[in-house]
């Protein structure tokens, strides 16, 4: 590896030629002082966009027989909210502990801030605040002492991380709780406080492992909405979950996964590009006259389903224009004396997304 | 470094205010008071600081291993070490800070019996010092080699117990053996035993810890 350093005399810029975790001895050419150069024990890819925070490519993990992970591959831009779900048993939470280096991987690469992992774990190990799903505290510790020691062995001096451990539990409605046991505290405060501790070293990036499961209303609420300012403040979010209504509020960038294999990555609406093979009108009348049955012969309606008496859902041709068929079913409905109370294409919801996918993908 | 004594520092301050070691400060005592009482004969033939500290380190040795074992096998099950491997620390620090920790305490709580065994043999039995010197050395010598094994055989049996009662069972039955190994050259009728023991314990303790260290190091959390 090359590295452009400068010389702390005269400010010359030296180009020095070695190996990771190298040590070389470094002649100013300008003004001939010397010093000793260490190069970082880290394998960087230059290939790699400075804008990927996260790139895995072709991960695959192995347990005896089964395989958990296969050939897994995406990668998350800096600042992006990545939803990660699947079924139980898909491989989640396998990906995200070959991400941090709890467990090893059996083949592929893992790049975390364009620094290989577990290789650079180090210097990563900094950048990253991880939420496990079942997260364990020992017991004998108080709130304030686990998140003093935390906080210390992510880089924080006493008095920075006392200062810290103060905003962020006040932040999190938690500071009342500061000097318990950690064995006293309930499962739902127990999960708050192991978001705190990922969040005290301002992370570069936030891992969360199911950060929703067991939370109350309020609860989600607040780490939803942690989620959206973290991320409008240029954190990196990766977090997986079940519960598929808070992917779809959060996440800028969605991977399904099954069986350990990646089914499909996007945008919400890119995923539901391919899953709408046609379009969806909701029409409900306040004044239903029953003589609407042209609606039927416009072109581009592909069927109607009748709800009750007075709302219908319509299935347009997604090879038509749908705004000028929308148009001509208005148009029926009002000569035909019907009062309209609304109209509006429908969405499909993640979770019709999701098992549209699911059943693509074939799950094993 | 700085982290290797910061996880010290916590599992010292978390272990010596722990319930099982507040009873053991004051346990151990008591039992080298209740050994004088109720087996006034042994006095005779053996300083009391002597068979104290045969009886205490055997049991101090069997709850050091007890202990740890317990604690890590009960910490791997809660995930309590995900967060720390997260973070950039080496792994090793979290076994050798817990082993410090609780051979220290454990070595402490032992040696305050052994004092007031060496206070009853002095003041009630009118045993000179420089005579009961060499013995009281030995004993000391003996006992804290014991709770190291002890204490590094508990470590490599939580790391690699895949639960509780398997670890408690091997630790038990197992444990026994082990951290009497110390006292072989002693049955050779090795003289300078103080020497010999002192080398075999801390080759065993490094060997058990190197052990349990490289199993930790591959562990997959």
């Amino acid at each position: 590896m090359e590295k452009k350093i400068k010389c702390p005399n005269c400010q010359t810029i030296i180009n020095v030629i070695g190996e990771p975790g190298h040590q070389i001895k470094v002649k100013c050419p300008a003004c001939g002082s010397e010093g000793v150069f260490t190069f970082d024990a880290v394998y960087s890819n230059s290939s790699i966009s400075s804008n990927k925070m996260v790139v895995l490519n072709k991960v695959s993990k192995k347990y005896k027989d089964l395989l958990a992970l296969n050939n897994v591959s995406f990668e998350i831009n800096k600042g992006e909210v990545f939803g990660y779900i699947g079924p139980n048993g898909a491989g989640k939470t396998t990906t995200i502990k070959i991400m941090i280096d709890l467990i090893n991987r059996n083949s592929g690469e893992v790049y975390i801030n364009g620094i290989l992992m577990p290789e650079g774990k180090n210097k990563i190990h900094k950048l990253i605040g991880y939420l496990p799903q079942d997260v364990g505290f020992q017991q004998w510790r108080t709130v304030n002492h686990a998140l003093m020691t935390f906080g210390r062995l992510s880089g924080l001096d006493k008095n920075s991380a006392n200062k810290r451990i103060d905003e962020v539990l006040k932040w999190m409605n938690l500071d009342h709780i500061r000097h318990k046991k950690i064995i006293k505290l309930s499962g739902g405060m127990i999960q708050k406080i192991g978001l705190a501790q990922a969040l005290l070293h301002n992370p570069e990036l936030l891992i969360l492992d199911e950060p929703l499961a067991g939370l109350d209303p309020e609860g989600r609420f607040f780490v939803k909405d942690l989620i959206k300012k973290l991320s409008s403040n240029g954190t990196t979010v990766f977090f997986s979950s079940h519960i598929l209504s808070d992917v779809k509020d959060l996440a800028t960038k969605i991977c399904i996964l099954d069986w350990g294999q990646v089914i499909k990555i996007g945008s919400f609406d890119e995923l539901r590009t391919e899953f709408t093979s046609e379009n969806q009108l909701e029409v409900v009348l306040s004044k239903n006259s029953g003589k609407w049955n042209k609606v039927n012969d416009i072109q581009g309606v592909k069927k109607i389903i009748e709800r009750n008496s007075n709302e219908f859902i319509i299935n347009l041709d997604k090879s038509i224009d749908n705004d000028e068929i929308i148009h001509k079913i208005i148009n029926e409905f009002l000569r035909s004396n019907c009062h309209i109370r609304s109209v509006g294409l429908l969405s499909p919801s993640l979770d019709e997304i999701y098992q549209y996918y699911l059943k693509k993908g074939g799950g094993k | 470094m700085m982290s290797l004594s910061l996880i010290f520092i916590d599992e010292l301050k978390g272990f010596y205010k722990s319930k099982v070691m507040i009873a053991l400060w004051l346990i151990f005592p008591i039992i080298t008071i209740l050994i004088h009482y109720l087996t006034p004969g042994t006095s005779g033939e053996m300083p009391l600081s002597l068979f104290t500290s045969i009886i205490i380190s055997s049991i101090g040795g069997l709850i050091a291993s007890l202990i740890l074992t317990v604690q890590i096998i009960h910490e791997k099950d809660a995930r309590a070490y995900d967060l720390f491997l997260i973070r950039p620390i080496k792994r090793w620090y979290l076994l050798v800070s817990k082993f410090f920790a609780v051979f220290i305490c454990v070595t402490i709580a032992i040696s305050i019996a052994l004092s007031v065994g060496i206070a009853i043999d002095l003041f009630q039995n009118e045993v000179i010092l420089d005579i009961l010197l060499p013995g009281i050395i030995d004993s000391f010598v003996m006992s804290i080699s014991i709770i190291a094994i002890s204490s590094s055989f508990g470590i490599l049996i939580g790391v690699v117990s895949p639960s509780i009662i398997v670890g408690v069972l091997i630790v038990i039955f197992i444990g026994q053996y082990v951290e009497i190994l110390p006292l072989l050259p002693a049955f050779f009728g090795i003289s300078n035993s103080a020497l010999f023991v002192t080398i075999v314990g801390i080759i065993i303790t490094i060997v058990l810890m190197i052990i349990a260290l490289i199993a930790f190091e591959k562990k997959q959390f």
